[in-house]
Parts: C-alpha cells; sequence; structure tokens
C-alpha cells in the first residue's frame, strides 16, 4: 500500500523529535472493521468477530515463544517468555471465543444475585449435611480455579481465544468456592469436614493441557450430574438459586472441554490410548477417595435427616450412577465412547456395569 | 450379535455407598449465621468468629477451606510447596477487592459503545492501534502472573487466592479489549512492544517481588496512564475503555499496596530486598534498549493529537504524575525515602523536574 501522505508527515514530525517511527512502516491489515458487526442483536462487539483476515488465522502450530499477539509483526530482541503449548490440538476448540462472551454474559454476584434472606432454620441435622456439601464443593472450587490457573502461563498467544475462556473458569471456579463458603457460614451452622483430596491429584499433578482436560470432564460432569439434582436438594430458595447458577457455570466448562477432546481426538487419534492412561489414573484416585462424606450427606438430605439416611442411600446411589452416566456420555461426545469397556472396576460398580469380565463372557 | 437382552441382564443395581455419620459430630465451630447488608452477604461478612482467624503460618497444602475439620486418614500433599507465611501473600484488603471485582464486572462486548467510533485520520488510527497492540501484550503477562502463583496461595489464605483469581479475569478482559479496539476501527495490530519488562515480573521467585513489580510499579504507571485516558481517546468508545480499565488497576494496586503494607509490618527486613527488586525493574522501564519502540512514539503522538512537541509535554505531565503517585504508593506501603535517598533511578527523578 503507498504509503499516504498524512503518514509520511507524521513519521517525520516523528523522527525530527527523535521518537521511533518504524511502527508505522508497518504494512498493517487496513480495513478491518470489526465494530460493523457489533449490534446489539449480535451481542455486541464478541471476540468471534474480531477472527477475520489474517487475525482470525489460528494456526496449527504456533512459533513464537513471547506474548506478540496473533496477527502482529514480531519485535526480534523479545526475551522468550517461557511458554510450552504451541500446537493448535493441544488446546484449541472452535467454542472458546463464544463461551468466553457467555461466560461474561451470564456473569453473576454471590453477594447480590442470591436471596440470601430466603435462608431460614432447617434443623441441626440437614443444616450440617448441607454445611458438609458446600465445604467439599469449596474445595473443588478452590483446586479448579489453582489448577486451570496454573496451565495459563503455558499457553502461547497464538490460541488466546483459550486463555481468555480459561481466565473465565478460573473466575467461575473462585466463586464457586466463596458462594458455597457462604452458604455454610450464613444459617447457623459452619464449614464440615475437608475431604480427603487424593481425587484432585490427577488435576493437581497433569502434565500436558490434555491430561488436565480429562481429569477435568471426569470432575466436571460428576459435579454437573449432582448440581441438576438442585431442585430436589436445596432447602431453600437460596440454595435452590446456587445449584442452578453453578451447573450453568459447569455446563460452559464442559463444552470447551469437551469440544477440545473431541478435536484433538480427531486431529491425533494415535493419542487414544495415552489418554486412556490418564482417565485410568484419574478413575483410580475417585475410586479410592470415595467422596464418603458426600454421599453420607446426601443421604441425611434425601433421607431428610440422619433417621432415615440408611434408606436414602438407595436414591443416593441412584444420583451416583447418574454420575458415572453423565461422566460416560460426555466421554461418547468426544469419541471415547470405548471407556465404559475400560471403566476402572469399582466405579463400575457405582453405575451398576457388569465387571469386565462378565461383559467378555457375551458371545459375539 | 449381543442381544439388548443381554445387556439388560449385566446392568446391575448400582453399589450403595457406605453410610458414615461421624462428620455429623464434629468439633468445629457451630452456630455461625449472617446477614446480607447493604451489598448482599460480602465475605466479610462471613468472615466472623473462627472462620475469620487468619493463621500466621499454614502448612496445608490441601484444598481444605479455612476453618473445616481435618479430613480423616491419610492426605496427599497437593503441591510441592505452598506460601504458608502470611507476609509472603496475604493482604487485609484481599477479600473486599475480590467482592468489588465481582461486582464490578464488565463486558467489553456491550459495556464499550461501539458505535461511537467514526473513522479516524489515518495516522490518529495506526498511532491508536500500535498503542493497542503494546498494550494487549502487557495485559497477556499480566494474566499469566497471578495464574502462575495461584497453586501455590495456601487455602489458610484464600482471600489473597480469590483476588488473584479475579485478577486473572481483569487481564483477560484488557487482553480482549485492546484487541478489540485494534480490529475495530479499520487499523489492525502493529509492532510488538519488545518486552519492558514483562519477563522479570514473569520469571520473578517471590511473590512479594513479583507483587511490587506487577501491581506497584507495573500496573501502577499503567493506572496513573489510564486515569489520563481522557487525553488519548478520541471518542466516547476509548475513553470508556480506559475508564474501566483504569477501575480494575486501582484493584490491582491497592492489593499490591496493602499487600507489601502487611509484609513489612510484619516483617521489616523484607523492605531491602523491595528495594532491590524495585532498582531493578525501574532500570529495566527506563533502560533504551529495553524501551518499547511503538509504546512511546504512539503515545506521545496521541497526546499531542498528532503535535509532537505537544506530545512530548504532555508525556512528561504523565510521566511525572506516574512517579509521583508510585512514591504515594509506596509510602502508603511504608516503603518510603526511594526520593529522598537517591534511590529512585535517575530517569523518574528526573520526571519530577518537569511541569
Amino acid at each position: 500500500m503507498p504509503e499516504s501522505d498524512v503518514v509520511k508527515a507524521a513519521k517525520e514530525r516523528l523522527e525530527q523529535s527523535g521518537l521511533p517511527s518504524d511502527w508505522l512502516d508497518i504494512p498493517v491489515h487496513w480495513g478491518v472493521k470489526a465494530k460493523e458487526q457489533a449490534t446489539p442483536e449480535n451481542g455486541g462487539l464478541r471476540f468471534e468477530y474480531l477472527n477475520v483476515d489474517v487475525y482470525g488465522e489460528v494456526p496449527e502450530h504456533w512459533d513464537n515463544n513471547t506474548e506478540i499477539p496473533r496477527g502482529a509483526v514480531p519485535d526480534t530482541r523479545t526475551e522468550q517468555m517461557g511458554y510450552s503449548i504451541f500446537d493448535k490440538a493441544e488446546v484449541w476448540s472452535d467454542l472458546c471465543a463464544g463461551l468466553y462472551e457467555d461466560a461474561i454474559a451470564e456473569r453473576w454476584n454471590s453477594s447480590a444475585d442470591i436471596p440470601w434472606d430466603t435462608l431460614e432454620p432447617i434443623g441441626s441435622d440437614m443444616e450440617r449435611a448441607v454445611c458438609q456439601i458446600a465445604t467439599l464443593m469449596s474445595e473443588y472450587g478452590w483446586t479448579k480455579a489453582q489448577t486451570t490457573g496454573r496451565w495459563l502461563q503455558e499457553i502461547s498467544y497464538g490460541y488466546i481465544e483459550v486463555k481468555l475462556f480459561l481466565g473465565t473458569v478460573v473466575f467461575d471456579a473462585a466463586r464457586l468456592y466463596e458462594v458455597w463458603r457462604k452458604r455454610a457460614l450464613s444459617n447457623g451452622g459452619g464449614l464440615g469436614r475437608g475431604g480427603r483430596n487424593w481425587k484432585f491429584l490427577p488435576l493437581t499433578q497433569s502434565y500436558t493441557f490434555s491430561e488436565f482436560c480429562v481429569a477435568s470432564i471426569m470432575h466436571d460432569s460428576m459435579l454437573l450430574a449432582l448440581l441438576r439434582h438442585g431442585e430436589q436438594l436445596a432447602q431453600t430458595e437460596a440454595e435452590r438459586s446456587i445449584y442452578e447458577l453453578c451447573q450453568k457455570d459447569i455446563e460452559r466448562h464442559l463444552a470447551y472441554f469437551v469440544d477440545h477432546m473431541r478435536y484433538l481426538m480427531l486431529k491425533e487419534p494415535v493419542r487414544r490410548e495415552e489418554i486412556h492412561r490418564y482417565m485410568n489414573k484419574a478413575e483410580w484416585y475417585l475410586a479410592k477417595d470415595g467422596d464418603d462424606t458426600l454421599y453420607s450427606a446426601l443421604g441425611v438430605i434425601m433421607g431428610d435427616g440422619r433417621e432415615g439416611a440408611e434408606e436414602a442411600m438407595a436414591d443416593v446411589a441412584e444420583l451416583r450412577r447418574e454420575q458415572i452416566e453423565t461422566y460416560l456420555g460426555y466421554l461418547t461426545e468426544c469419541h471415547l465412547g470405548d471407556r465404559e469397556d475400560r471403566l476402572n472396576e469399582e466405579l463400575r460398580k457405582w453405575a451398576g456395569i457388569a465387571p469386565e469380565e462378565e461383559v467378555e463372557k457375551i458371545p459375539v | 450379535m449381543v442381544t439388548a437382552d443381554k445387556l439388560n441382564e449385566l446392568q446391575l443395581e448400582p453399589e450403595v455407598p457406605e453410610l458414615d455419620l461421624s462428620w455429623l459430630n464434629l468439633d468445629t465451630e457451630w452456630g455461625v449465621s449472617a446477614e446480607p447488608g447493604r451489598k448482599g452477604l460480602t465475605l466479610q461478612q462471613i468472615n466472623k468468629s473462627l472462620y475469620g482467624d487468619i493463621p500466621a503460618t499454614s502448612e496445608d497444602s490441601s484444598a481444605r477451606p479455612r476453618g473445616a475439620a481435618p479430613p480423616e486418614g491419610a492426605t496427599p500433599r497437593m503441591t510441592p510447596w505452598v506460601l504458608g507465611d502470611a507476609t509472603e501473600t496475604f493482604s487485609d484488603s484481599a477479600g473486599l477487592l475480590y467482592d468489588e471485582a465481582v461486582s464490578r464486572q464488565w463486558s467489553s462486548a456491550t459495556d464499550i459503545p461501539w458505535d461511537t467510533m467514526d473513522e479516524l485520520p489515518e495516522d490518529i488510527e495506526r498511532a491508536m492501534v500500535q498503542l493497542c497492540t503494546s498494550l494487549t501484550e502487557v495485559e497477556f503477562i499480566a494474566g499469566d502472573v497471578p495464574g502462575k502463583w495461584l497453586p501455590r496461595i495456601a487455602a489458610d489464605h484464600f482471600e489473597s487466592g480469590l483476588f488473584l483469581m479475579s485478577q486473572v479475569m481483569d487481564e483477560a478482559r484488557h487482553t480482549d479489549v485492546f484487541r478489540k479496539r485494534a480490529l475495530a476501527n479499520g487499523g489492525g495490530l502493529l509492532l510488538q512492544g519488545g518486552g519492558g519488562g514483562l519477563r522479570q515480573i514473569l520469571e520473578a521467585e517471590d511473590f512479594t517481588q513479583m507483587s511490587s513489580m506487577l501491581h506497584i510499579l507495573g500496573e501502577g504507571f499503567v493506572q496513573s496512564l489510564f486515569r489520563l485516558g481522557e487525553l488519548i481517546a478520541h471518542n466516547e468508545a476509548e475513553k470508556r475503555i480506559f475508564r474501566l480499565a483504569a477501575q480494575d488497576e486501582s484493584r490491582h494496586v491497592a492489593y499490591g499496596v496493602t499487600h507489601l503494607k502487611y509484609t513489612l509490618e510484619n516483617d521489616p527486613e523484607k523492605a531491602e530486598e523491595v528495594h532491590w527488586t524495585l532498582d531493578m525493574f525501574e532500570n529495566t522501564l527506563v533502560d533504551p534498549d529495553q524501551a518499547n519502540p511503538g509504546l512511546a512514539g504512539a503515545l506521545v503522538y496521541l497526546l499531542g493529537d498528532g503535535d509532537v512537541d505537544e506530545g512530548w509535554r504532555l508525556f512528561w505531565h504523565v510521566r511525572r504524575k506516574q512517579v509521583l503517585e508510585y512514591l504515594h504508593r509506596l509510602d502508603v506501603a511504608g516503603l518510603s525515602g526511594r526520593l529522598e535517598s537517591g534511590r529512585l533511578h535517575p530517569a523518574l527523578a528526573g520526571a519530577l523536574d518537569e511541569n
């Protein structure tokens, strides 16, 4: 593009003043006007609308280890920033930009958006059970935020949409932590007993992002199945709101994790067995951990007190079965439907699936 | 063929979890309640009795919420090391700042009046998108840094953790909004900034050192600049971007100042270490070799609306304000005397002589 008179004049003025003017020499991709799509009906200027021209070209491999924005011109003096993820297959989902904007549009505030004034005394056993669940929910929120956050420094700018979305996951997880803490400390109860945390190790120990993603699919889908029972479990309108709002957040997170794993399985099917190994590990820890206090607390709530808890455990077992089914359902969506055949033996019992050796006896 | 009947045969009753009610008789504090106030139910309102006691040290690397009873049986170490000493990460204001962050979230898609951006003269549009290219870079690193530190925050000091989580969100939005501005009005992304000290923030292995660089000096300078956004902006959309981003930066700066204050009150020997960090970081900020070639030129150009002499005059006005506010923040944090002792970098001290 020939340099315009106005740019020439600007360069001269800058140079006379001793200021660098190289940035005016850059052949810009002039004419990119994302604002034209920013109508109220379109949800304003959403990130998806920026992905035009070179700015929307998400490379299969990003070869720059600095913070350079995708589409900008590199300054080769810039130090490397220590990123480790440069392959699209490892993090990508086409849904990221949209989910990022959705997360912001659907943001909520635990201080003001929960009708805390609807809380009322619910009896000691029930309050303790709700507080026990709240304690474990807080623990997961904390772990989820910490373990998601640590991946930010690994992902290069080439996949900016992923990082932005993960920023919302961290923030949502913070809210998961604090809204349940608030519930525990606001209605005459207190915090219960912490969990054993063994089940979180696959999240904290993951070496690859996709390993972290499959562990997240397991935890998030188990949580989602539980949150979907909010109507049955909530004792007050306040709790009902908490279940409902947290459910929306977790559904968004799962949409990303699942779509990413689907993408990975299509792009790198050779990694299928590796991914199964990560699932073996995640499931083993989950089974070993057991989450006893969670299911017992659910028993007290479903049994309307400790006296009815024993009988209610059959309903709790059904809920736990739904959790495993939800997990397997999401895996099927990401082309890992063969997981049921390899599901951890303990989790098979939770789901009421016959042991693998029994299945193998079926004539085919 | 596997028949449906055969599959049904293999569908068993789900195993019933064992019922353990020992958690009904815990020795934790009971009977705590809180009423929502004018701003709803904030963290301050639930920080009561035992649950509000901040331990000076914590050796718990698990996710157990502060005040909860420990689990029965063996538990794993969740992270190789946790910053258990409150002086390393805590701030008395962290909870409040988190609450504020949650209530002041905004959307770059809908809260910026993008339709107020008319076509700008080519030189001004180029200068603005160059500035935004540099800013989206800076904000990108500013989001990576708190993410890096999150796993090391003790759950007993969760207020700082929550604050950093809100910062990750804020920085995502800043990265996004400056990229949006660059691509919204006919310009594009221009020249990468070239470091300018971002690497030093990222590589710090001490939280207070990192926070002094990121929150107090780095974001402090950015906040002072954003607060003068009226001087740079050419339309209501740009004004709103700077105003909203400055509001977020204020929280980040406040966290840095109150964290440093807490640290110095409880561990005064840390002061010299922070001085060293600031010596190094100030030097990087003014080092011509580290200078961001696009940022300075574009900023001066925008400040003067194309008149470079006027732009320089206003640049020094901005720089003077940045330095004065920086020194004030250090005073508030209890780290006074950098100017008086001659420790402030001469290039920054010199800015104070400008009018």
